[in-house]
């Protein structure tokens, strides 16, 4: 928080400081008091309505129908469960392979970068970081360009053998291809019969398709730039002592990496996760642009589905409510994400490996205090 | 953080509640229903007109453009015509915020959402030429017992051939497939190096036209019950699959391109079906191939395609309904929609437009005499989606179970009627 | 971004002023022996074919956009198109609408950037020095307000927008950009860093709490506020969602709404590379200059003091 500063603020050289405060953040509030919590409560008064889409939603024709829009979502057994459930599936592969790769990456090319002598890393950092800056507009145009069914990355996908999948037209799960290598064409009943939100326990474990690995691919390419930034800038505010010494005790690069720098990075490490966590829940922009849900809805996301629901569909109710059970899901994950990377004591078993030293660091420390209370 | 008052929390919440109820008093919110246009009257004033469009190209918004400005120049109410980026978006802005466009292009799919909401005007009854559309379009714009809004014109979908590839498997005009079997010979012959037989989109808007032939469809002619999981639709798709596992039918996609108008241009398959669409994409993309349009097979059931419509929707928030249904009016008589077809391909939608037509276009003909025997696509509300879910599933039909995938789709259609 | 404008604007937030913070790396003294220089070969070759992957698609888009259409599905890889054309960019700015499109991104962004240089510095100010009771409220809702995903707010915004009036107008583009947290939390967290003494200075010698912020806390201010030109421009140029909520008139369309319904064929039938990539391409320029120009401005900062 602040520095302390004088408390005598109502009176001399502080006088009109309330007023000035006030003032100056003033514009601030009123901007997201109008266009950030308004529409929020709006939302939410949608989303428990029955509001068509024509004239406002808070005249005297819309009715309060309580819990009806998001029990369709959740569980009314017709296609709009289907279709959150799918969006669910497909957003959740979608976190589960792009926040841990792209924080990967992006420690990765940061650990590469600061190894680098001065001259050469601006460069790296820059080139690293550029896909970050463009817009994911920009981006998707050429994503779809490139991985077109004979674009540039089947091409060189074909210099060592490989034959490219149809990428943006390909529904199938890669899990589900990859079980198809060994033979395994469809799962067994338990998994097919049995269903989550109107989609099969199969269908849920078969990752995202091969479209969706196309938009987890750009996901990596855009956003490990910014993110090595991050760790970059982690890194070098790492004083150097603490590896020197690991240095001097043997310790070899690997384990300094393991043991030393990495539990260092942990504050950046929690920041790089929780907003890949929050961005990659909100997938929109580049579906609206690209692939519009296409191929057999294995590109739709909840975001795109929200918008789709109300603006195309004119069931202003069901977008909302899919807005919002987004938006409890995210919580939920950043929450259980703090929860996982909590502070922990040192384990047990470790303390018992460290136990001789401790015991000999203790009898030195009282074998001293012995000795100088003697001496009086 | 310093400790944050009651008083400061009850503050701001005031503070929130009194923006609501600033923004709830405010100017927009008159929302006490609004009468729209009820008991066949219509709004007059001399507000200009708004035309929204979802054109398919340049010459489907200049040819819209010039005939509205005729009319303009005659009627004397300005009119102007947007092209939208995202027509079903733009539409919706428009409805929610009460600015509608007065005119605009409404599919079939679409018209069940904003009828039920009150956005359209059903004018259909008040149209000067009503007789003359083709009764089955007007059932499409039929909705809940009215007649919404006037077809603006149609397709049909029919066999496209490639006479080079054709010809080049010593195929000759006697050769074109009448029945299921004649096809399934006729493609295997196409299939070459290179190319196949048979190459379409791989969804419902095509597939469909089997379906027909079979005598069956998603829904009856008035979209009023579900007939999806029918044996003739269960005989069609057996069908299709047999050809896909044979190798003489593929899909676009598989083919490495977007549509079966794009593959067909490129030479990727020897024969597509379309509609008549494909007459321009082909000239303008793909100028050098030479191609015939003939008839599809007869199915099980004898003849059977689909077809596509669009009507012309007058808003219900239209300040200016008459001057909009002397616009329809104009834009769906015989020059102009003769001079729509020229410039982009759809056939008029009216009855005494047929013999012009055909004499303007004697090739591609075999299009309009499907006007006897097409059948629509669904219009319920929700229908739409439920024909996304389809083609979702159409798309692994080659390893698929039809019956399957036709009785999901009708416990989906059934969904909705309820 | 595909990580979502608040998400990214934060971690681009967090990371330009991070690297503007950092201390320079202190390296342990090291010997060169052999060891150690074939490990930073081995980095190095690392490090180069990581940037060609990095960079090869940006030069594969150049290309590209300068070929013709049938070279472009023919010979995807290739750098060097068999004809060089500029079709693509002559259809691009005569036969479309791409010239409005760039005036209205560069309306849009310009009154963006000077609106939150200008409204977050002084909540910023506001929120590090003056005292003012309700302090920690505001402070508070701004980081609940922050942590709101966008998606919840793309219908809302349009109803409220249309509600305000200002619909289809540069108006409801622009005023709902003016001000964003994260760009708020920047300048609160360099103003506290920055010793209170100079204005505590001011203040004895009479001058106004406006005066002291204007004219002398500001100007001090200058690598925070180039970070917040650099997102801002970002942000209101990279936008989509709230472009396409906003407007419908398309002689208010934007590049990325532009471009997004190019992508999507409206333009034109079939599969367009050539034009589709221009289009993304001359989108990407502004936004890339004014990073080269900036980030060496910044980088600069923290690689003075390394010593090699």
């Amino acid at each position: 928080m602040s520095k302390t500063t004088s408390r005598s603020r109502r009176s001399g050289i502080r006088r009109g400081e309330a007023a000035s405060g006030w003032l100056f953040t003033a514009p601030v509030i009123i901007l997201l008091g109008v266009f950030l919590v308004v529409p929020v409560l709006m939302a939410l008064w949608v989303s428990f309505s029955d509001w068509g889409g024509r004239g406002s939603p808070f005249s005297s024709g819309v009715n309060f129908v309580g819990f009806d829009n998001y029990s369709a979502i959740l569980s009314g057994g017709g296609l709009a469960e289907q279709d959150f459930g799918m969006s669910l599936k497909n957003n959740a592969w979608y976190v589960v392979l792009v926040v841990p790769i792209q924080t990967a990456v992006a420690l990765g090319l940061a650990v590469l970068v600061n190894r680098a002598i001065l001259r050469g890393r601006g460069f790296f950092r820059t080139a690293f970081y550029f896909p970050s800056v463009t817009s994911s507009v920009a981006i998707t145009v050429l994503w779809l360009f490139l991985f077109s069914t004979s674009g540039a990355v089947n091409k060189v996908l074909s210099w060592f053998g490989i034959n490219g999948p149809n990428w943006f037209n390909d529904p199938s799960g890669i899990v589900h291809n990859f079980l198809g290598l060994f033979g395994v064409k469809n799962g067994p009943s338990a998994l097919t019969q049995n269903s989550l939100l109107g989609v099969s326990w199969w269908d849920w474990l078969g990752g995202p398709s091969v479209a969706m690995s196309a938009f987890v691919i750009m996901a990596v390419f855009t956003t490990s730039g910014t993110f090595m930034l991050l760790f970059i800038a982690a890194l070098q505010n790492l004083g150097g002592d603490i590896t020197e010494a690991a240095m001097m005790d043997g310790a070899n690069g690997w384990q300094r990496f393991w043991r030393i720098t990495l539990p260092q990075l942990r504050p950046t490490l929690f920041t790089v996760l929780t907003l890949g966590l929050i961005g990659c829940w909100q997938v929109f922009d580049v579906i609206y642009t690209g692939t519009k849900g296409a191929p057999g809805k294995t590109t739709l996301t909840p975001a795109y589905l929200s918008y789709k629901s109300s603006f195309i569909d004119q069931d202003w109710g069901q977008g909302a409510a899919i807005a919002f059970i987004l938006f409890v899901v995210i919580v939920v994950f950043t929450i259980f994400q703090r929860w996982v990377l909590r502070e922990r004591g040192v384990s047990k078993r470790r303390m018992r490996l460290y136990q001789p030293s401790i015991t000999a660091a203790d009898e030195a420390r009282t074998d001293n205090a012995d000795s100088k209370g003697a001496l009086r | 953080m310093q400790r944050p008052t009651h008083r400061w929390l009850a503050g701001g919440a005031v503070a929130v509640a009194t923006a609501l109820a600033l923004t709830a008093c405010g100017s927009g919110f008159s929302g006490s229903g609004s009468s729209d246009g009820a008991s066949g009257k219509l709004t007059s004033s001399d507000k200009a007109l708004t035309v929204m469009i979802g054109s398919s190209g340049d010459a489907e918004t200049a040819a819209v453009k010039s005939a509205v400005s005729d009319w303009s120049k005659s009627d004397g109410t300005k009119a102007s015509v947007i092209a939208a980026s995202d027509l079903n978006q733009q539409l919706s802005q428009g409805f929610a915020a009460k600015k509608p466009a007065d005119v605009f292009y409404l599919s079939t799919d679409a018209l069940a959402g904003y009828a039920s909401n009150g956005s359209l005007l059903a004018y259909g009854d008040q149209l000067s030429n009503k007789s003359d559309f083709y009764p089955s379009l007007v059932k499409s714009f039929t909705y809940d017992g009215k007649f919404y809004c006037a077809p603006k014109d149609f397709s049909t979908l029919q066999l496209i051939i490639n006479t080079d590839m054709w010809s080049a498997a010593g195929l000759t005009d006697s050769d074109i497939p009448k029945t299921w079997d004649q096809l399934q010979a006729v493609v295997k012959k196409l299939t070459g190096a290179g190319h196949v037989g048979l190459g379409i989109s791989g969804e419902y808007a095509r597939i469909g036209s089997f379906m027909t032939q079979a005598g069956g469809n998603l829904m009856n002619e008035d979209s009023t019950k579900a007939t999806a999981n029918s044996d003739a639709n269960v005989k069609a798709l057996d069908y299709v699959k047999t050809l896909l596992n044979d190798g003489d039918l593929k899909y676009a996609k598989d083919l490495g391109a977007g549509w079966g108008g794009e593959a067909f241009g490129k030479g990727l398959a020897a024969m597509t079906i379309e509609g008549n669409w494909i007459t321009g994409a082909l000239k303008s993309d793909f100028p050098n191939v030479k191609y015939k349009v003939a008839e599809l097979p007869e199915g099980p059931a004898g003849k059977g395609t689909l077809q596509f419509t669009n009507c012309w929707g007058i808003a219900a928030d239209s300040p200016n309904q008459a001057a909009a249904l002397k616009l329809v009016e104009k834009l769906t008589s015989k020059d102009d929609q003769l001079a729509f077809s020229k410039a982009f391909g759809p056939m008029p939608s009216i009855k005494s437009a047929a013999d012009a037509w055909k004499s303007a276009n004697p090739e591609l003909v075999p299009f309009l005499s499907a006007a006897d025997y097409a059948k629509g696509v669904p219009t319920a509300k929700g229908s739409a989606d439920v024909v996304t879910d389809l083609n979702s599933k159409l798309e692994s039909l080659a390893t698929g179970d039809p019956k399957t995938i036709l009785d999901a789709t009708q416990k989906n259609l059934e969904a909705l009627l309820k | 971004m595909t990580i979502g404008p608040t998400a990214s604007q934060t971690a681009n937030t967090i990371a330009v002023g991070a690297l503007a913070n950092a201390q320079p790396p202190v390296s342990p003294r090291r010997q060169r022996s052999t060891g150690v220089v074939v490990a930073s070969s081995i980095t190095y070759a690392i490090l180069v074919v990581l940037a060609i992957i990095y960079i090869a698609p940006f030069l594969i888009q150049l290309a590209t956009s300068f070929k013709t259409d049938a070279d472009a599905t023919a010979n995807p890889v290739s750098l060097i198109p068999e004809t060089w054309t500029t079709a693509a960019y002559t259809k691009l700015f005569i036969n479309s609408d791409f010239p409005t499109w760039f005036k209205n991104s560069i309306i849009v962004t310009l009154f963006v950037t000077a609106g939150r240089v200008f409204f977050n510095s002084l909540a910023g100010y506001a929120l590090a020095r003056l005292h003012f009771r309700g302090r920690g409220v505001v402070f508070a809702s701004l980081v609940a307000v922050m942590s709101v995903p966008v998606v919840v707010l793309l219908i809302p915004k349009f109803l409220v927008i249309n509600q305000l009036g200002i619909y289809d107008s540069y108006a409801g583009m622009i005023i709902p950009l003016l001000t964003d947290a994260a760009g708020v939390f920047i300048m609160k967290n360099f103003f506290e860093s920055i010793p209170a003494s100079v204005e505590e200075q001011a203040r004895i010698d009479g001058a106004g709490t406006f005066r002291v912020f204007w004219s002398i806390v500001l100007p001090m201010a200058r690598p925070a506020l180039i970070t917040i030109i650099i997102l801002s421009f970002q942000g209101s140029w990279n936008e989509l969602a709230h472009f396409i909520v906003s407007t419908q008139d398309p002689s208010l369309t934007t590049l990325t709404k532009g471009v997004a319904g190019l992508a999507s064929g409206q333009l034109s039938q079939g599969s367009q590379y050539p034009i589709k990539l221009a289009a993304a391409a001359i989108m990407t320029i502004p936004v890339a200059v004014l990073f080269f120009v900036f980030q060496r401005r910044i980088m600069n900062s923290s690689e003075g003091a390394v010593k090699e």
